[in-house]
Order: C-alpha cells, then sequence, then structure tokens
C-alpha cells in the first residue's frame, strides 16, 4: 500500500499563535479522515476570522492539545527554528517478518501530513538610545503595524493551507484503507509526531517508523 | 444512465443512497447560508447526548434537525441523477416588497451524483470537504452576521434551486472563481460538487439596520429617575394610548408614532403591527399608535415602555393581590413588570417576609372604573407570566416590605381607560371600592386548577443587578414568556382581535369582554387583599364579611 504523503504550506508564526494554528490544521485534517459518526463542531479562531469544523471528539481534542503543549516547550528550548509536526495515519498489521526495531505488530502508515513552522521571536518595540524622545513611539507604531501585516498574512496562508488540506483530502481518497470495525469517531489509528528534545531526533524518529513500516533491506 | 446490470433492489438502495446524498448536501449548504434554515442559530447543541436520528447516520456525518425545505427534495427534484443546482442569493429589505427583480447570485453549488458504485466511504469524505468548505468562503461570514440574534441587518439571504442554472454574465463570471471539489472519474461512477463563488461581497451593501432613524424630541420632559410620579400632559383627559412595539426580525417598516421618543430608535428590532389596535379606546379614548407622554428618555428601551406603562396605568404604587399575581391578564402582567421595575428603581431590596403567598399583606388593586378591551387568546407580547406558589410567595414577599402600590382606573362602563395623572393623593386608600362596579379588570378564580401564569424564576432574583441586566431579564420574559390562554373572564363588552406577527401578538390582547359578576368576584378579592395587609400592618381589619 502507497503512503499518501501531504507537504503543507510553510507558515510563519508567532509563539502566541502557534496553538492556533495547529489546533485549526490538525482538527481539519482529522475531520476529513474521521469516517466514524461524526457530529461536527464549528470553531472560531480568536486570531483569525477563519471557522474550522472539529470531530466532536473529547479525546481527540485532549490527544492535540497534549501534543500542541509539548510542541511549544520544544519550540521554546529551541528558538528561531523550522519545525515539523506530523499526523499520520497507519493500520495495525501483524509483521510476518520480524526485524530488529519492530515487534509483532506493524504500523503500516498509509497517509502522512506535515504541518511545518517558521516561529518567529517576539519583536519588542524600543527606542534605540540614540533616538531622541519625540521618536521613540515610531518603533513601537512600526512594530504594531508590522505585527499587524504579519497577522493578516498569516491568516491568508492559513486559509491556504485549509484549503490545501480540502482538496488533498477529497483528491486523494483510493489509498484510505476500508473502515475498520473499531468503535470511535476516529476511525483510522493516528499519530501525531513533534520534534524531540534533541536535534537529531526527528530524524530518528523518521528512521524508526521506516523501520516499523517494515523495509529490511534498509538494514543491509 | 446505464443501469444494466443492476438489480431491482441495488436499484432501490442506489437511489437511496443518491437521494440521502443530495439531501445530506443540501442540508450542508442551506445549515451555512441560509440563517432562517438554520434551526437552532450557529449553536446547534450536536453533543453525543443529543438522539442521533438515522438520518443522521447517513454518510457518518450528524447535522441535527434539517429545515422544512428538505421535505420538498422530492417535488422539484424529481430525477435524481440530474444535477442539483443551489443559488445563494442575498436580498436587501424592501427588495421584496417592491417586488424588484435583480437577484446577484453569489454562490452556486452544483452537486451531482451518478452512479455510485463502492463510492460510500469517498462520498462520506466527499461531504466532510464540502462541510470544511463551506466555512471558508465568503459567503459565510455574512451567514454569521445574519445568524446574530443581536442586530438585524437590511438583508437576508435566500436560496434558489432551480431546474437549471442559468448562465451567469460576463460582468459576473469576472467576479466569481470556481472550484470543483472532485471528479471520481473512476468508471462508472461520476461524483461531482462545484462551486461558483463571488470572491468578495463589499459591493452588496450588508449592513445592520435601524429601522427607526434617530429623531430628537423637541418636548423632553424629564428623566423618571428624578420623578416617577410626575404628571404629564395628555391630549386627552384620561385616556392614553399604548402601542406595544412587537417583535419582529426584519419586519416591514414600523407604523410611525405620533410622536417620537427618545427611545423608539431603539426598538430597531421590534417592528410595530399595522394593525395595532388601542388598548384602550373610547372616552376617553387610545389612540392607537400614539404615545401620549412625553416621557423622559428612558436609559433602555424597555424602560420606555416599562415607564410609559406606569403613566399610562396611573401606577404610584401596585398592590397585587395574589390571586391577581397569578392573572393571566395583560394589565396584570405588564402592572407585575411595572412594579418590578419600579422597585428595582427605587433600588430596593426586599428580603421575603411572607412564607404565605396567599397570606400576602397586599392590597387589591384600587378602581375606578376602566376601559380594557377584550383580550384575545393572546397578550400584546404573546406571553404569559406564569406564577407558581413559589414564585408569587416570593414575589408577594417583595411586594409586601416594599410600598403598597396602586392602581388607579378611570370610571368607565365597561373599559379599562388609563389616567395621566400620577397624583398619589388621588388613592386615599388602596381600597376604593366605589368603583368597584364599573370595575373591568378581572381576577381569575381558577387559578390553581388552571394551567396558571408564574413568574419565571429567572426573573426573581433581579432586584439585585443592575438596571440594564434587570430590564433585559425583563425583555426576555416579554418575549419568550407563552401565550395567555383563553381566559373567560371579560375585561369589556369590546372585543378586539388579536393580530399576530411572527408569534407576538398586538397590544389589542390586551383586552377582554367583562361581567359585573366577575367585578365583583373582584373586589371581594381585593377586600381579601385589604385584609391581608392590614393584618399584617396590625390595623383592623375590615371582613369580607362585612362586604
Amino acid at each position: 500500500m502507497n503512503c499518501e504523503v501531504c507537504q503543507l504550506k510553510e507558515l510563519e508564526v508567532e509563539h502566541f499563535e502557534i496553538g492556533e494554528v495547529l489546533r485549526c490544521i490538525l482538527h481539519t485534517i482529522v475531520f476529513h479522515r474521521a469516517l466514524g459518526l461524526v457530529r461536527p463542531k464549528d470553531v472560531d479562531l480568536e486570531l483569525f476570522e477563519i471557522t474550522y469544523v472539529q470531530c466532536g471528539d473529547v479525546e481527540l481534542e485532549k490527544k492535540i492539545d497534549e501534543k500542541i503543549e509539548q510542541f511549544i516547550s520544544w519550540v521554546e528550548k529551541h528558538p528561531n527554528k523550522k519545525s515539523q509536526i506530523c499526523l499520520s495515519f497507519y493500520e495495525e498489521k501483524k509483521n510476518k517478518q520480524p526485524s530488529w526495531f519492530s515487534n509483532k505488530i506493524e504500523r503500516i502508515h498509509w497517509e502522512q501530513w506535515y504541518i511545518s513552522l517558521n516561529v518567529a521571536q517576539h519583536t519588542k518595540a524600543h527606542s534605540s538610545k540614540s533616538h531622541h524622545s519625540k521618536l521613540a513611539f515610531d518603533p513601537a507604531e512600526s512594530a504594531v503595524e508590522e505585527r499587524s501585516v504579519r497577522r493578516a498574512a498569516l491568516e491568508a496562508s492559513l486559509r491556504e493551507v485549509m484549503f490545501q488540506i480540502i482538496k488533498f483530502a477529497n483528491e486523494k481518497k483510493d489509498h484510505v484503507p476500508p473502515i475498520p470495525n473499531r468503535e470511535g469517531i476516529v476511525s483510522f489509528p493516528y499519530e501525531i509526531t513533534i520534534p524531540s528534545s534533541s536535534d537529531s531526533a526527528f530524524g530518528m524518529d523518521m528512521i524508526k517508523r521506516m523501520l516499523q513500516s517494515g523495509h529490511p533491506t534498509m538494514l543491509s | 444512465m446505464d443501469l444494466q446490470g443492476n438489480s431491482q433492489p441495488e436499484l432501490g438502495k442506489l437511489e437511496q443512497i443518491v437521494s440521502q446524498f443530495l439531501l445530506k448536501s443540501l442540508h450542508i449548504i442551506l445549515d451555512s447560508r441560509v440563517p432562517s434554515c438554520h434551526p437552532h442559530g450557529c449553536s446547534q447543541d450536536l453533543s453525543s447526548a443529543s438522539r442521533v436520528r438515522k438520518s443522521d447516520k447517513w454518510f457518518a456525518l450528524v447535522l441535527g434537525d434539517h429545515p422544512a425545505a428538505l421535505d420538498n427534495l422530492n417535488f422539484w427534484h424529481r430525477n435524481l441523477m440530474d444535477p442539483m443546482i443551489i443559488d445563494i442569493i442575498p436580498v436587501h429589505e424592501g427588495s421584496k416588497s417592491m417586488g424588484e427583480s435583480v437577484e446577484t447570485v453569489i454562490e452556486r453549488w452544483v452537486v451531482q451524483y451518478e452512479y455510485p458504485r463502492k463510492t460510500y466511504k469517498k462520498s462520506i469524505i466527499l461531504l466532510r470537504a464540502l462541510y470544511s468548505q463551506m466555512r471558508l468562503l465568503p459567503a459565510y461570514k455574512i451567514f454569521r452576521q445574519l445568524s446574530r440574534s443581536s442586530q438585524t441587518y437590511n438583508f437576508d439571504i435566500i436560496y434558489k434551486v432551480p431546474s437549471f442554472g442559468d448562465p451567469f454574465s460576463r460582468v459576473d463570471k469576472e467576479m466569481m472563481e470556481e472550484h470543483s471539489f472532485n471528479h471520481l472519474e473512476a468508471f462508472p461512477v461520476r461524483l461531482c460538487i462545484f462551486v461558483a463563488y463571488r470572491k468578495t461581497l463589499t459591493d452588496f451593501n450588508l449592513e445592520p439596520s435601524t429601522s427607526l432613524p434617530p429623531k430628537i424630541i423637541t418636548d423632553y420632559v424629564g428623566s423618571p429617575n428624578i420623578d416617577p410620579l410626575r404628571s404629564f400632559p395628555s391630549s386627552e383627559k384620561g385616556v392614553r394610548a399604548i402601542s406595544f412595539p412587537l417583535r419582529g426580525v426584519r419586519s416591514p417598516s414600523p407604523v410611525p408614532f405620533q410622536r417620537p421618543r427618545s427611545w423608539t430608535s431603539g426598538f430597531h428590532r421590534v417592528a410595530f403591527s399595522a394593525q395595532n389596535q388601542p388598548i384602550v379606546g373610547s372616552p376617553p379614548s387610545y389612540r392607537p399608535s400614539a404615545l401620549p407622554y412625553d416621557y423622559p428618555s428612558p436609559p433602555t428601551d424597555i424602560y420606555g415602555l416599562l415607564v410609559m406603562m406606569i403613566i399610562s396605568f396611573h401606577l404610584h404604587s401596585l398592590h397585587l393581590h395574589p390571586r391577581l399575581l397569578r392573572h393571566t391578564s395583560p394589565l396584570v402582567i405588564l402592572c407585575k413588570h411595572v412594579y418590578i421595575h419600579k422597585l428595582i428603581l427605587n433600588s430596593r431590596y426586599l428580603s421575603p417576609n411572607s412564607s404565605d403567598p396567599s397570606r400576602s399583606s397586599l392590597p387589591p388593586l384600587s378602581s375606578r372604573s376602566r376601559n380594557i378591551e377584550p383580550s384575545s387568546e393572546e397578550s400584546p407580547y404573546g406571553t404569559t407570566i406564569r406564577d407558581s406558589k413559589d414564585d408569587s410567595g416570593w414575589f408577594l414577599r417583595l411586594l409586601s416590605s416594599s410600598c403598597s402600590p396602586h392602581i388607579r382606573f378611570s370610571r368607565s362602563s365597561s373599559r379599562l381607560s388609563f389616567q395621566d395623572d400620577l397624583d398619589d393623593n388621588v388613592f386615599s386608600s388602596p381600597f376604593d371600592v366605589d368603583d368597584v362596579d364599573a370595575l373591568d379588570i378581572q381576577v381569575s378564580h381558577n387559578f390553581d386548577g388552571k394551567k396558571a401564569s408564574k413568574f419565571t424564576s429567572q426573573s426573581l432574583p433581579i432586584v439585585t443587578k443592575s438596571q440594564d441586566v434587570v430590564v433585559g431579564v425583563l425583555v426576555h420574559m416579554l418575549r419568550t414568556a407563552p401565550p395567555l390562554r383563553q381566559d373567560s373572564c371579560c375585561y369589556s363588552s369590546h372585543s378586539m382581535k388579536t393580530e399576530l406577527e411572527e408569534g407576538v401578538p398586538t397590544a389589542s390582547g390586551f383586552f377582554m369582554p367583562r361581567k359585573t359578576a366577575n367585578a365583583l368576584e373582584e373586589l371581594r378579592s381585593f377586600i381579601e387583599m385589604k385584609d391581608l395587609l392590614l393584618s399584617k400592618s396590625g390595623t383592623r381589619v375590615v371582613s369580607k364579611d362585612d362586604f
């Protein structure tokens, strides 16, 4: 089974915008892949004029919020870094060929969504010593203006990302496996991968995933 | 379409899937574009506790109550394989009545479902995409504006499902973007949703509306807070008209007042029925649409109305018999509201001091003859104030520790008239029984047995809140209480029809035919009230046997 990968457009966000942006994107993706009985819940973003839809699954909300908090903690420790969050859907199958890193149950990822964020530093408005007091407000005003411009650009980009998700989710459907017989709104098992503490951990996670998906040729 | 090879049961199942898909698509589209089709507003609760209907399970998407339009789907969409076209059109206020035919389509949805086979899962995803997309297009914003209950706008959104879509003009096409959701080309399956939408809606002048322009009141009198008992000049002695604003969302132009008041501009959410009838007529007569008093501009809309009622009923203070509290007559209801409001104005917090509502020390309504138009089934507000023992008990306790209000009625044979004189001295005693014979107000005697009106509990603890909050609560109470039942009592020999507009009756609902026997009954109840009051205050009570 092939794994469809969707690389979403990179977004430049400020620290305080991370939560809203991630929540919007993650919930939108899951809404299109949760094929259980969904009670859609419209959620208005506070920072942007965008309404997205949640599945109404409390467990899902909790899990997403947890992951976002972890990501925010990671960002605080690794400022000024581009980062990716991966939301992937998989199937669980018994592994016929056990390998070093895999156990009996194998995860076959059939779809992966990569959310790229570039978290910008806070721009503090302050006047340098060389400026006169009359000019002290200019940097502040320009910072505010700059922020509003950036906010508008981010809203437009986020809206683009939403359309991108809808388009991809709707066009790529052949690879979606049959709906498993399991309870829950989110019918397919999923996982959200955020960068780990170490810089190279994200890459290691990718390798682990590849190994778990059962490609023994990788080891050779 | 070639459906050969399919057995009949499969064909039936096929048609069912197609019709359900079309239904679901239409539901999604109307739910997020046409406010009138949105049963519960944007905050519809689709929690897991709510019942899941069979229709909700289709395509694993619970949408809740569906608009009535969906029931007629089969009527105007006979061939399920034909594309279903839904046009979203904003219409401006006044354009409907003027018969304007210019309608600009801001969105056109085309849903086509052909020969589905093994695509149920994919159609689930397609509908999810449709649901999400509905909230990202420009028209969703104006839908949300209209759905907000706090304002009315000068436009509305309607929809049309034409059998074929008129092609857009070149100009319109240039302003529109197109998006096709999906073409499932896995033969013989074809599944398609297409939308053409306007990129921007700024040229539609979609704004909040105010039905009454602000006007300067040249004969402004003063604030009721300063002197609520101040008398006001009146055009006709003893009678004042009361026009009750009726709640009508996006209703036609209101009946103009004879004299604008400072609070009328605040009634931009209510409309005056063109057939508004006077609460009281003939001498002293009420004018249908006149607001007789140059009452000072109140801080809020309902305040003005209530103050108007105070003047109209010559309310100095209000004593209400327990039975009267449960009365469903509009007069009593309004009196209750007025009294509550008056209490709030006086910033009195009244502690309950009576546990037995029936033993309230409140005096009965004092009376002169009054003219009350016969009330019809509904009150002017389309509401009843329901009394429960506990609620009225609280209310009575509230009242009993206050001053003793009076209601004064002018003399008239069979109708209630409202004097404009708020002079306290006119009422020497709340128990003016002289005019009882002509008393029109009826007190129902079947308080317990009937489905009585009662104060809803949320209206009670308002004394300690701010005026605005209290007024808001009163307005809400007036607007949401159920209509009056048909009361057997009569207020007046005149009967006036009640006009209902969007469920809100006119002011004519105030009046009921009245008989002498009812007046006598009322007198007896007043005497009871008087006894209770006097017993409470330690004064010698005149036994009702004396009567």
